[in-house]
């Protein structure tokens, strides 16, 4: 708890010397030093991200600054082509695949389901990892799943997302096998393994392997309200 | 006025198999959001909210555009002078279609500024504010000086199409490279602008989302200046990107700075030929 504390105390610290810092920057009102014309429209979206101080200095909660959320990995970066125009290529797909298997750890042995309903709440939290001008402590409100906001789930507690499929009776249709579950885990874990660059956020790392275990027996727990839709 | 019909003309058959005719003239925002309607019957994101539309005659944004005038005439800062002097593109104090002909590159600073970045600019060097004077410093709210100045100045450009000018090569760059910026998956949930706004008729929890390709939605998805229902609160382009950039888990992004302008280089042109709705009433 103290650590956490400190944690938050630096945020709240870096955030308010950020605010100096960017003012300073909009201050200069400095012409381009550089000439944004002789970059590709590439170079220069990378050029505006990393050298134009367009971010706030703050402390990420999963560690590191700005400069390392912003960061691509080979994964984000293989994923970023204009989906409104261009399929996946194949090509990319095998890689996307063979690069989020090898990030993905499988948890040893059988898999137990957590507490269903701990994982409602996890599902309808979207509370996390949020930062900028209004930050997610996650030193007094843990992160939550998000799920809501993309799938429905339970249709009878709100009115929920549709980027994502329609899970209701997403376990009451499959049944609640250790091959089940083992795919379930991969795929709340990281879905690039299955669904190369799907929308859908990595979650192994943003939450605990207990909070995936009770967002799993949310879907896949009989007794679970998403089972009996 | 005769010159100005022969205008909207080309315009009007450029667009016209869409349905609604972007004019290069004033038309009221109700007007404008009227015929969107008309035109996608099947729009589940232009016809998400009846009340909203219902409301649409008496939105509260339209509050502002008295405050946000006299703020434009008015001698006001250390240097005691009105921002009549500002030029938003189209000349000094010309207010007519400024708006929708942003972002653009501007000789006197050396690059592309959006809307917002130009006004504080001719707020500092016109009107000598400081970043510290409250005038500039807050941006958000109703009650800001910059969201009474922007509706009213954007208020001027309603009914006129979309039209970011792209033939200075700085312009074509920027807009390009907020091209690159709205595919580009980042932050700690993988998040790019498309995750949202690259299908039609999609939901996150109750709210109906805009399709970047569909320009008719794009058109009311852009049109900042708008009061959001929810917020009670007139908001701008920057307030909304300020807003996706957080939900997406990317980086704070501050205000006033190029990775905002590129966006809305290419937010405005994704909307090109289709009127906006200034302000524009939202959820």
């Amino acid at each position: 708890m103290f650590n956490k504390n400190t944690v938050a105390a630096g945020v709240a610290a870096f955030a308010s010397v950020a605010l100096a810092a960017g003012c300073a920057v909009a201050d200069g009102n400095k012409a381009d030093d550089v000439d944004i014309t002789a970059m590709s429209a590439e170079e220069l979206a990378e050029h505006l991200i990393f050298e134009t101080g367009s971010w706030r200095d703050q402390e990420m909660q999963e560690g590191g600054g700005w400069r390392d959320r912003m960061t691509q990995d080979e994964i984000q970066k293989a994923c970023s082509f204009d989906s409104t125009r261009n399929d996946l290529d194949g090509e990319v797909a095998g890689r996307v695949v063979a690069l989020a298997r090898e990030q993905y750890q499988a948890p040893e042995g059988d898999i137990e389901l957590g507490d269903w309903r701990k994982g409602a709440e996890l599902a309808d939290s979207g509370y996390g990892y949020r930062i900028g001008h209004n930050v997610d402590d996650h030193g007094t409100r843990e992160a939550g799943g998000n799920c809501y906001n993309c799938h429905v789930m339970d249709s009878s507690v709100s009115v929920q997302g549709t980027i994502g499929p329609n899970l209701e009776n997403y376990g009451a249709q499959r049944g609640d096998s250790q091959e089940i579950r083992q795919y379930v885990h991969q795929v709340i874990s990281n879905p690039h393994q299955y669904f190369p660059c799907t929308q859908m956020p990595r979650f192994q790392g943003l939450l605990t392997e207990e909070q995936i275990s009770h967002i799993m027996a949310y879907l896949l727990d009989p007794e679970s309200p998403v089972n009996n839709r | 006025m005769f010159k100005k019909a022969l205008l909207a003309l080309p315009v009007a058959m450029a667009v016209g198999v869409a349905g609604t005719a972007a004019q290069a003239e004033w038309q009221d925002p109700n007007d404008v959001l009227q015929k969107l309607l008309e035109a996608q019957p099947d729009s589940k994101y232009l016809h998400q909210s009846e009340m909203n539309i219902m409301m649409m005659p008496d939105n509260p944004a339209l509050y502002l555009l008295d405050d946000g005038e006299e703020l434009f005439y008015k001698e006001r800062g250390p240097n005691n002078a009105s921002l009549e002097s500002c030029d938003f593109g189209k000349g000094e104090g010309v207010l007519e279609g400024a708006y929708v002909e942003l972002p653009r590159y501007f000789e006197d600073t050396g690059k592309v500024m959006d809307f917002e970045m130009r006004l504080v600019h001719c707020m500092k060097e016109i009107q000598g504010f400081t970043s510290d004077d409250s005038a500039v410093s807050q941006r958000h709210g109703s009650g800001s000086d910059i969201m009474r100045l922007t509706t009213y100045i954007a208020h001027q450009s309603s009914g006129y199409a979309w039209n970011p000018p792209l033939d200075h090569p700085k312009e074509q760059a920027m807009r390009d490279a907020g091209e690159v910026l709205f595919f580009r998956r980042g932050g700690a949930m993988d998040f790019n602008c498309a995750a949202c706004h690259g299908d039609s008729g999609k939901q996150i929890r109750a709210s109906v989302l805009p399709e970047m390709r569909n320009s008719q939605e794009w058109t009311k998805a852009v049109s900042w200046p708008a009061h959001r229902a929810g917020q009670d609160n007139v908001r701008s382009q920057n307030h909304r990107i300020r807003g996706c950039i957080w939900q997406m888990r990317h980086a704070g992004i501050l205000p006033d700075t190029p990775v905002n302008t590129a966006l809305i280089s290419y937010w405005n042109d994704a909307a090109r030929g289709e009127p906006a709705i200034l302000p524009d009433l939202k959820r």
